[in-house]
C-alpha cells in the first residue's frame, strides 16, 4: 500500500497579498504621526528637536507631570466627563424616544416630524453654530456645562438608528405586550430597548467619543478656562507651555486618553455602531 | 369560559374588503379551527376578534360581553402568535409571567403561577433559561404557557406549529389536544393545515376570499362538502375532479364522462345536459384492469408510504390520484382502468355548488 500524503494546493493570490501590502502601508502611515507624538512626550525638552530615533534613549514622564501641574487639566477632564456623559445621557434617551414614537405611534404630524428630520441632515451644524451661539448666549447659557450640552444634542442619526431598528422589530412583539395589558411606557422601556440593548450600547460609546472629541462648539461656549473642556484646554496650553513640543503632545496625550481606552475597550461595539450609522451618514 | 359571537363581521383596507359580513357561532368550550389558503382573511379574523385589528362593521361578543371596541387585554383573550413572540432578554418564567409583571402583581404570585403553568405544560426544568436556549418544541409551549398564565376566557392561535418540523408538529398537536380537554376553554385556532383542523377541532371554518364558504364538524365537511372549494380544500391527497355532463332520469341522476356514464343516485335540481364535475376521493377510487373499470389510464407515478400506496394516474380527465393498500406492483406506464364507489361520488354543478341527494 502506498502512503499518499495530500497537501492542500496553494493559492498564491497576487491581489490580495497587494491589498493587505497597501492597508498595512496606509495604516503605518496614519499611525506613524501618532507614535511620534506619544514618543516625542516620553523625551526632554533639550531632545525634541535633536533625537530622531524611533524609540527615546531616555523615556520621562516629566512633561506628564509638568502637563498636570502647569494647567487646568483635571478640571478639563471633569468639564469634558460632565459634556460627554450629558450629551450621551440624553441624546441617546432622546433619540430612543423619537425613534420609538415615529416608529410605533401614531400622532398627526408623524411623517412630517420624520422628514424635518432626515432634512436635518442637510444642514451642516457649522452652518447653525452662530445661532446657536446668540441662542445660547441669549438664555445666559454661556460658560455653562447646559450651554455647551444643549446644541450638541441635535443627533438626527441617532433617532434614524433606533427608528429603523424599532420598524424592524416583529409586530408581533408588540402585539403580544399589548394583549399583556402593556401600555406605551410599558412597550418602549419593558420591550423596546431592552430588546435593543446592544444598539443603545453602540450607540452611546459613538456618542461618548463624538461628544468627549467636539472642538468647534465647546470652544465657542467655553471662554472661561475653567469651563473649557480637555479638546479646547489643550489649545491654550500651546500659550501657557510656550514651544515646548513633549510638553504640548503630553497634553495632546492625555486629552485622548479616554476616548483611545473606550474604544479599545469596546472595539466591538464602535465598530458595530458605526455600520449603523454608515449608511445613513453616507 | 364564553362563547364567541361574530355578527355581520366586515375589515376594509381602504377599497379592499378583507372580511366580507361574516357570521359565526363559536360554542363555549369547544376548539373552532379557521382553515383556508393564504389571503382567505383567516387570520385577519383572528386579530379582529382578538382586538389587534379595527372593525369596520358588525359585532363581536365573548361570551355576553360585546367586545367590538374593547381594548385587547380586557377582552378575556390569550393568543399564541406564530412565531410565538417570546422576549429574548427575560427568562421562561420571566417571560410567562410578564403580563403579571406589567400588572404590579408581586414575585411571590408571579414565581407560584410560573410554576402552576410550567407544570401544566413540563417546562418546570426550563423556567430559568432564555428562549435562544430553547427548542421550537419548548419556545412553542412557553408562548402557550404565557396565554395560560392569564386565565383567559377564549385562547387564539394563530398558525402556532407551523414554525414545526413534521415530528415536532405531530407531538404538539397531541399536547394541544390535551390541554384543550384539560382546560375545556374555548379555543379558536387558525391554520392552513388541513390535518390540524381535523384532527384537532370540533368545528371547521373554511374560509375562500373573506367569506364562510363551509363550517361544520369535520367529518361533515370531508363528507358532505358544500362547494368545489371545500371539496377540494379538505383531504389530503385532495379530491379527484372530472368534468362531465349531466341528465336527471328515473333511475337517478346519469353522468356521462366521455363514452362512459355513470349513474348516480338522483341528485338536483339539475338540467338536462348541463356541465357538472364529478368529485372523488383517492381512497374511493378502485383500481382495475384496464377495461373493466368506468375510465382507463395510464400510470405515472406510484409513492409507496408503507401503510397505504398513492397511484397518480393520467387519464383523458386529467390526473386521478389512488389511493389504495395493493398497489405497490405497479410501475410507471401501467395501462390501468379506474373505477368509482359511485355512492361516494360528489356532483357539482357549473357554479361549484354541490348538487345534493334528492
Amino acid at each position: 500500500m502506498t502512503d499518499m500524503i495530500v497537501t492542500p494546493a496553494r493559492r498564491f493570490d497576487a491581489g490580495a497579498i497587494l491589498l493587505t501590502l497597501l492597508t498595512v502601508i496606509a495604516a503605518g502611515i496614519w499611525f506613524f504621526p501618532v507614535y511620534w507624538g506619544i514618543v516625542t512626550s516620553l523625551r526632554y525638552d533639550d531632545q525634541t528637536v535633536t533625537d530622531f530615533a524611533l524609540l527615546p534613549q531616555d523615556p520621562t514622564f516629566k512633561n506628564y507631570i509638568f502637563a498636570i501641574r502647569n494647567s487646568n487639566l483635571p478640571i478639563w477632564y471633569l468639564n469634558s466627563t460632565i459634556v460627554s456623559v450629558g450629551v450621551t445621557f440624553l441624546a441617546v434617551f432622546m433619540g430612543a424616544c423619537t425613534g420609538f414614537a415615529i416608529s410605533q405611534l401614531n400622532f398627526p404630524g408623524r411623517k412630517a416630524l420624520w422628514w424635518m428630520i432626515l432634512a436635518s441632515f442637510m444642514v451642516p451644524v457649522s452652518a447653525l453654530i452662530v445661532n446657536h451661539f446668540i441662542i445660547i448666549a441669549d438664555a445666559k447659557l454661556l460658560n455653562t456645562h447646559l450651554g455647551i450640552i444643549l446644541p450638541m444634542l441635535i443627533t438626527p442619526v441617532t433617532v434614524i438608528v433606533y427608528k429603523q431598528f424599532f420598524d424592524g422589530l416583529p409586530k408581533e412583539f408588540r402585539e403580544a405586550a399589548v394583549m399583556d395589558g402593556a401600555t406605551e411606557f410599558q412597550l418602549f422601556f419593558r420591550v423596546f430597548i431592552p430588546m435593543n440593548w446592544g444598539v443603545t450600547t453602540a450607540l452611546a460609546i459613538i456618542t461618548f467619543i463624538g461628544a468627549w472629541n467636539s472642538f468647534l462648539w465647546p470652544f465657542l461656549a467655553a471662554q472661561d478656562e475653567l469651563m473649557m473642556t480637555v479638546t479646547v484646554g489643550i489649545t491654550a496650553v500651546q500659550d501657557t507651555f510656550g514651544v515646548a513640543y513633549g510638553r504640548v503632545l503630553a497634553g495632546a496625550v492625555l486629552a485622548g486618553l479616554p476616548v483611545a481606552t473606550a474604544y479599545l475597550l469596546f472595539q466591538r461595539r464602535v465598530t458595530q455602531a458605526i455600520t449603523l450609522s454608515a449608511g445613513i451618514k453616507g | 369560559m364564553a362563547s364567541v359571537e361574530l355578527s355581520g363581521l366586515a375589515k376594509r383596507y381602504g377599497a379592499v374588503e378583507v372580511i366580507r359580513g361574516l357570521n359565526l357561532s363559536v360554542a363555549d368550550g369547544s376548539f373552532c379551527a379557521l382553515l383556508g389558503p393564504s389571503g382567505c382573511g383567516k387570520s385577519t379574523m383572528l386579530r379582529m376578534i382578538a382586538g389587534l385589528e379595527s372593525v369596520s362593521q358588525g359585532q363581536i361578543h365573548i361570551g355576553d360581553r360585546d367586545v367590538t371596541h374593547i381594548e385587547p387585554a380586557k377582552r378575556g383573550v390569550a393568543m399564541v402568535f406564530q412565531n410565538y413572540a417570546l422576549y429574548p432578554h427575560l427568562t421562561v418564567a420571566q417571560n410567562i409571567t410578564f403580563s403579571m409583571s406589567l400588572a404590579g402583581q408581586s414575585k411571590a404570585k408571579q414565581a407560584e403561577a410560573a410554576a402552576r403553568v410550567a407544570k401544566i405544560l413540563q417546562l418546570e426544568p426550563l423556567l430559568a433559561r432564555r428562549p435562544a436556549e430553547l427548542s421550537g418544541g419548548q419556545r412553542q409551549r412557553v408562548a402557550i404557557g404565557r396565554a395560560l398564565v392569564r386565565d383567559p376566557e377564549v385562547f387564539l392561535f394563530d398558525e402556532p406549529l407551523s414554525n414545526l418540523d413534521a415530528l415536532l408538529r405531530g407531538q404538539m398537536r397531541l399536547e394541544l389536544a390535551r390541554l384543550h380537554a384539560d382546560l375545556g376553554r374555548t379555543m379558536v385556532y387558525v391554520t392552513h393545515d388541513q390535518v390540524e383542523a381535523m384532527t384537532l377541532a370540533d368545528k371547521i371554518v373554511v374560509l375562500d376570499k373573506g367569506k364562510i364558504s363551509q363550517a361544520g364538524a369535520p367529518l361533515d365537511l370531508y363528507n358532505h362538502p358544500a362547494n368545489r372549494f371545500v371539496a377540494g380544500f379538505i383531504g389530503s391527497p385532495s379530491m379527484n375532479f372530472m368534468s362531465g355532463v349531466a341528465r336527471s332520469t328515473d333511475h337517478g341522476l346519469q353522468v356521462s364522462l366521455g363514452a362512459a356514464v355513470i349513474t348516480l343516485p338522483a341528485r338536483g335540481p339539475v338540467a338536462d345536459d348541463s356541465a357538472v364535475d364529478l368529485g372523488v376521493r383517492p381512497e374511493d377510487v378502485i383500481l382495475t384492469n384496464p377495461g373493466d373499470g368506468v375510465i382507463n389510464g395510464r400510470v405515472a407515478v406510484v409513492e409507496a408510504l408503507g401503510n397505504t400506496t398513492f397511484v397518480h394516474v393520467d387519464t383523458e380527465f386529467g390526473q386521478v390520484n389512488v389511493e389504495s393498500a395493493t398497489a405497490l406492483h405497479l410501475g410507471a406506464g401501467t395501462q390501468v382502468g379506474l373505477g368509482f364507489a359511485q355512492d361516494k361520488m360528489h356532483v357539482f354543478d357549473a357554479n361549484g355548488l354541490a348538487l345534493p341527494k334528492i
